[in-house]
Formats: C-alpha cells, sequence, structure tokens
C-alpha cells in the first residue's frame, strides 16, 4: 500500500474528518457534562469547588488584563488613524468616531478579547490537562472517585462564562480611549465632546451584541481547549500539537461564530 | 517467618474476580481469556515483563479501560454494570497509587495527600490535615508536605502516591511499579513499607511489577501474564519452582529466540514491497 | 448515638466502642474536646473498639495536641490489639500515654 497514492490522500481525509466529528461530539459532551456537574454537583455532594473557579478566573481574566489593554489600545488608536484617514477624501473624517463606537463596541472588542484569551489560556489549559493526561494524573482524579470533569472542565467554563463580558467591556474602553486620543488631536475636539459623541452614537443593543458574542466566545474557547487537551496524544511532542491546534482551532471557531452573528444580528 | 506462615489462609471471600478477560485497543488484542482471583488480606503481585498485558490488566481492573470480553468484580460487583455513583462510592474504598506517582503538579505533597479526603469527606480542616501528615509520616515523608512534586525525587514521589492511595483507608490498594526506575536500596525500602502496611492493617494489596526480586519478597501470590495470558498462579515458591518453560526464560531473564524466517525478515527489512 | 462520659476518681472518662470510622470520628472528637474543656485530667478508654480508622486515630491526635498546650492530661487505655496496630503503623503508640486499662491509671492516683 503506498501511502502518497490517492487511496491513501482519501483514507487519510476520511481518517481527519471522522476525527473532526469525533472531537466534536467530545466537545460537546464535555460541555454538557460540566454544565451537569455545575447544575447537580452539589446535589451528590460533589460540587464545582468556588476556590477553582476563582483561581481560574484570575488566570483567564485578571491575567489577560494588560495585554488585552495594549492591543485594544493600539488597535482603537489605529481604526482612528485609518479611519480619519479614508474619510477625509469625503471631508466627512466626524464620522469616525460613529464608526469606531459602533465597530468596536459590536465587533471589534469581544473579537480582541476572544483573541488574546484564546492565545493566552486556550493554549495553556490545552498544555496543562494534556500533561495531566499524560502524567495519568487524569487516571488518578477518575480512581479517586473524583469526576474529571468536574474538577477541571467546570471551573474553566464558569471562569470564561464571567471573565470573557467582563474582559469585552474592558477592551472596548481601551480601543474607544486610543481612538479617543487620536480624534482629539486630528479633529481638535476636547475629551468630553468625543465622548458625547460616543454616547449618542452608541445603542445598547451594540453593547449588548457584543457581550452576547463574548458568552458564545468564551464557551467556544473553554470546549476547545479542554477537548484538545484530554485528546492529546501520548509526549511531548502530543502536547506540543494539541496546544497549537487548540489555540488555531479556537480562533477560528471564534471568528466563524462571529461571521455567523454579524450575518443573522445585521441581516 | 515467611508471608506464608504469617497469613496462613487469607479470607477465601474474593475481592477482585477476574473472568475470561479479554482486551486491547482497537484491532490490537492485549489481553486474552485472563481469569485470575485475589482474596481479602493477601498481597497479590502480577509480574510480566513489557508488553505482556499487565499495564492493561490493572487499567481494566480500576475500570479506565474497558475489556471487549469477560467480567471484572470489585467487592463482588460487576464493576461494568455500576452506575456513576456506585463507581463513586465504590472508589472510596479502592487506593491506586501509579508508576510516576500522577500527583497534581500545582498541588504540594500535603495537598495531594489530602485532596481524597477534601473530596469526599467533611471532616474538619485541622482533622484532614493531620490524617495526611499521619500518612505522610507512613511512608517516611514527613515534614516534606510543603514541597512540590516536582522537587520529589522518584522514590519520594512513588512513597507519596503510596499515602495519598491510603489517606481514605482504603481495602484494597493497587500499586502500580513500585520498584521500577529506583536504585535497589530504595526499592528495597518501598518493599518493606507495603510488608509493614499489610502487617498493620486488614489491606489487600495488588502490585503490579516486571521486577522479581520485590515480587518474591511482598507476594502471597503471584500472577504471571504473558503475552497477554496467564502463565501461571500460585505462591512464591510454586513460581520459583515452575518448570514452564516461558516461566523458566522470565526467571532467568533470557529472551527466547525466535525461529527465523529469512523470506518473512527480508521482507520486513526491505519494507514489504515484493 | 454518641460515645458514653463517665466520671471516675477525678478522671473524665471517654469510652470509644465500635467502629470509630469516617462517619463517626467527627463525634469522637467532638465528645473528646468537649471533656478537655471540662476536667483536666481526661481518659480514653478504648478497649471496646472493634476498628479505628485514621480519622479516629487523628481525632484522638487534636485532643492530645489541646492537653499538651492546655497543661491538661491526656492519656488512652486499655487500647485493642487492632487500634493499636493502626498507632504503631503511624508510630502514635510512642506519642500517647497508653496504659493497659483504665484501672491501670486509676489506681496510680492523681
Amino acid at each position: 500500500m503506498n501511502p502518497g497514492g490517492l487511496r491513501g490522500f482519501t483514507e487519510r481525509l476520511g481518517q481527519r474528518a471522522a476525527g473532526g466529528v469525533e472531537d466534536f461530539g467530545y466537545g460537546a459532551l464535555l460541555l454538557a457534562e460540566s454544565l451537569y456537574w455545575l447544575v447537580l454537583g452539589r446535589w451528590w455532594q460533589q460540587p464545582v469547588r468556588l476556590r477553582a473557579m476563582a483561581n481560574e478566573m484570575v488566570e483567564v481574566g485578571v491575567m489577560a488584563i494588560p495585554v488585552l489593554s495594549i492591543l485594544s489600545f493600539a488597535n482603537g488608536a489605529m481604526m482612528a488613524m485609518q479611519g480619519i484617514y479614508t474619510l477625509r477624501e469625503f471631508g466627512a473624517e466626524s464620522q469616525v468616531i460613529t464608526g469606531l463606537a459602533v465597530s468596536v463596541t459590536r465587533e471589534f472588542g469581544v473579537l480582541m478579547a476572544g483573541i488574546v484569551v484564546a492565545g493566552r489560556s486556550g493554549s495553556a489549559i490545552a498544555a496543562r490537562i494534556g500533561t495531566m493526561q499524560m502524567a495519568q494524573e487524569i487516571d488518578a482524579l477518575r480512581v479517586m472517585g473524583v469526576a474529571p470533569v468536574r474538577y477541571l472542565v467546570s471551573p474553566i467554563l464558569v471562569a470564561f462564562v464571567v471573565m470573557m463580558p467582563l474582559l469585552t467591556l474592558l477592551a472596548d474602553s481601551m480601543a474607544m480611549l486610543g481612538g479617543g486620543l487620536i480624534s482629539m488631536r486630528e479633529l481638535d475636539i476636547s475629551f468630553a465632546t468625543y465622548l458625547e459623541r460616543v454616547g449618542s452614537a452608541l445603542t445598547p443593543a451594540d453593547l449588548w451584541q457584543g457581550l452576547v458574542k463574548s458568552l458564545v466566545f468564551g464557551v467556544l474557547i473553554a470546549v476547545v481547549a479542554t477537548t484538545n487537551g484530554f485528546n492529546a496524544s501520548k509526549g511531548a511532542e502530543g502536547v506540543g500539537r494539541a496546544t497549537t491546534r487548540s489555540v488555531v482551532l479556537s480562533i477560528s471557531a471564534i471568528v466563524v461564530a462571529d461571521m455567523l452573528f454579524t450575518f443573522f444580528l445585521i441581516l | 517467618m515467611t508471608a506464608m506462615e504469617a497469613y496462613p489462609a487469607a479470607s477465601d471471600e474474593a475481592i477482585i474476580e477476574v473472568e475470561h478477560v479479554s482486551a486491547g485497543y482497537g484491532a490490537h488484542r492485549v489481553l486474552e481469556d485472563v481469569s485470575l482471583q485475589v482474596r481479602r488480606g493477601e498481597i497479590m503481585v502480577i509480574m510480566g515483563g513489557s508488553g505482556s498485558g499487565k499495564s492493561t490488566l490493572l487499567r481494566c481492573l480500576l475500570g479506565l479501560h474497558r475489556p471487549c470480553n469477560g467480567m471484572v468484580r470489585l467487592y463482588g460487583r460487576d464493576i461494568a454494570a455500576l452506575s456513576g455513583r456506585q463507581w463513586t462510592a465504590l472508589r472510596k474504598k479502592i487506593g491506586v497509587a501509579f508508576q510516576g506517582g500522577a500527583l497534581f503538579n500545582s498541588m504540594s505533597v500535603g495537598e495531594n495527600v489530602c485532596l481524597p479526603l477534601r473530596e469526599h469527606t467533611r471532616l474538619a480542616p485541622n482533622t484532614m490535615q493531620i490524617i495526611s501528615r499521619m500518612k505522610l509520616e507512613m511512608v517516611n515523608l514527613a515534614g516534606f508536605e510543603h514541597l512540590m512534586p516536582a522537587q520529589l525525587s522518584g522514590g519520594m514521589l512513588k512513597r507519596a502516591a503510596l499515602a495519598r492511595a491510603l489517606v481514605m483507608d482504603p481495602g484494597l490498594v493497587f500499586f502500580d511499579e513500585p520498584s521500577a526506575g529506583l536504585d535497589p536500596i530504595v526499592a528495597a525500602d518501598l518493599d518493606n513499607l507495603i510488608l509493614r502496611i499489610r502487617e498493620a492493617t486488614e489491606i489487600t494489596l495488588v502490585v503490579v511489577t516486571h521486577e522479581l526480586e520485590s515480587a518474591f519478597k511482598i507476594a502471597d501470590r503471584i500472577t504471571v501474564l504473558d503475552r497477554g495470558r496467564v502463565l501461571m498462579t500460585g505462591s512464591v515458591a510454586q513460581v520459583r519452582d515452575s518448570t514452564i518453560p516461558r516461566l523458566r526464560n522470565l526467571l532467568t531473564r533470557t529472551a527466547e529466540q525466535q525461529p527465523l524466517d529469512a523470506e518473512q525478515y527480508l521482507r520486513r527489512l526491505t519494507g514489504g514491497t515484493d | 448515638m454518641s460515645f458514653p462520659v463517665e466520671k471516675r476518681q477525678g478522671f473524665l472518662v471517654v469510652m470509644l466502642a465500635g467502629e470509630v470510622d469516617l462517619s463517626r470520628s467527627p463525634e469522637a472528637r467532638k465528645v473528646i474536646m468537649k471533656a478537655l474543656k471540662k476536667m483536666h485530667s481526661v481518659m480514653v478508654d478504648m478497649s471496646r473498639v472493634e476498628y479505628i480508622d485514621s480519622s479516629g486515630v487523628a481525632s484522638l491526635v487534636e485532643g492530645f495536641q489541646y492537653a499538651r498546650s492546655n497543661n491538661l492530661e491526656f492519656a488512652l487505655a486499655g487500647v485493642s490489639e487492632a487500634a493499636m496496630n493502626v498507632l504503631r503503623l503511624a508510630r502514635l503508640d510512642q506519642v500517647f500515654p497508653i496504659y493497659a486499662s483504665l484501672e491501670a491509671r486509676l489506681e496510680a492516683g492523681a
């Protein structure tokens, strides 16, 4: 059997597809089981620990604050500069504030937060769970009668669902701040005027759109990262691959979900 | 005084019953029709070289791997038929020390040992701490509770894992490869520890190992696995005096020469293109 | 179902019995601590203990620790072989004051 032949290719393609479906199913099961523990764990006297949730929140949310702030600030500033440059040709550069406010709150704030969290925590979680799998720590949990999903996945899920909206709000404000500084200089307005214009440009629906997305993104990143961690193949190489896969897949999932959202919310 | 004399009849009640278990990964069969019984209070050593299937057998016994055939009963209950909650209840009575320790890297040794208590009991925190320190004392790791697993040597990791396995006072303890990768003195220490624990408590121990010396020292009975099958089950003396050729090879550590098929060998070397 | 406590010649005697395991050791702990707060000499009669697990032993340790730091007397009496084995494994037989029986301590006087 020549592995390079057409048959080998279709075979591998088939395996890949089957693997993808399998991963998807696994992820769905993980999500269902971690929700089960969150809701019913206390009932069975197997609660999801508050301390574990708090730790994950610090890890996922608080630690992401510096890098997310800087990136969002820079991104907001760049968008303002590009906007002013483009709109100036039409003499409509003051419209940049409206565009900035709407696109940041609806789209870019949550996207920045998602990408930063996927890059930071998605990889770290996949690596952590993959390493635990390799060192038989997951088996150890299981034989102790501690469900690995309750112990490892549920706190992560909660942390993502709580922190993603907060991080999104942070990214929104930092991007608006960055855009504001540029606008103040280029349009020669005061910060108060800038804020006033932002306020009149935004509706609550704009903010909601971003926040709802952030919840979905949070769940997606959590599920993709943990799924890849649990399915990491043996060896350091396997964990490395799971980490990379986790980042690539969760960012892809975010972008695709974002596109679907925008499509259905705007049209 | 040998172990056999001290424990003439570990009660006949079987804690573990394995009946005609076959298991494998995908199409690859690793265990073929394995049956054995472990009685209450005995130390059963499951022995075999690498690839003999002993790790897979252990995973089947722990419910981490589902056999494709046959039945495993722990404390008289078919583990395939247990609900999640029944499993959890049963697992509180079972301790497992994994080969590499499998301690949680993000927690100190003390927190690791304490974990089963925290998850399964409502004891006062102070009581839990005292219990886990007692267990660490038992395995000669007193004073190491604040270290992180990464700071421990291989032998210490195994002892810490044993302390964690013992923390719920289980009636049944599995110990995977206690002496693998340790120097002889540390390994002998661990063997003594195992014997000491059994002497003091009514514990049933299943030890998986490929080390003959350790097996002969601690076992009441030995099950020898070879290429996925049970070669024999018997007392230390019975195994030592056995005349089964494969077993003699294992005991004298000589690899059996497979008769060479020149044709096939050549094909293997050239990558199978004919 | 609590463990009975009895006053005898200036001692408060806590009588542990049966299986002192995970489910009953919190009770044992409570009784022992209460006894220590009431009187400055407490004996634990263990002659009728059929089984004691680590949590039971830990309760004894806690009692002893409390007694030591408050200059009280705390001792075990009539420790059954099964319980003794558990104490020995944790080398606690060398830590607790242990008397062969309750009477052995009572006869010695204060």
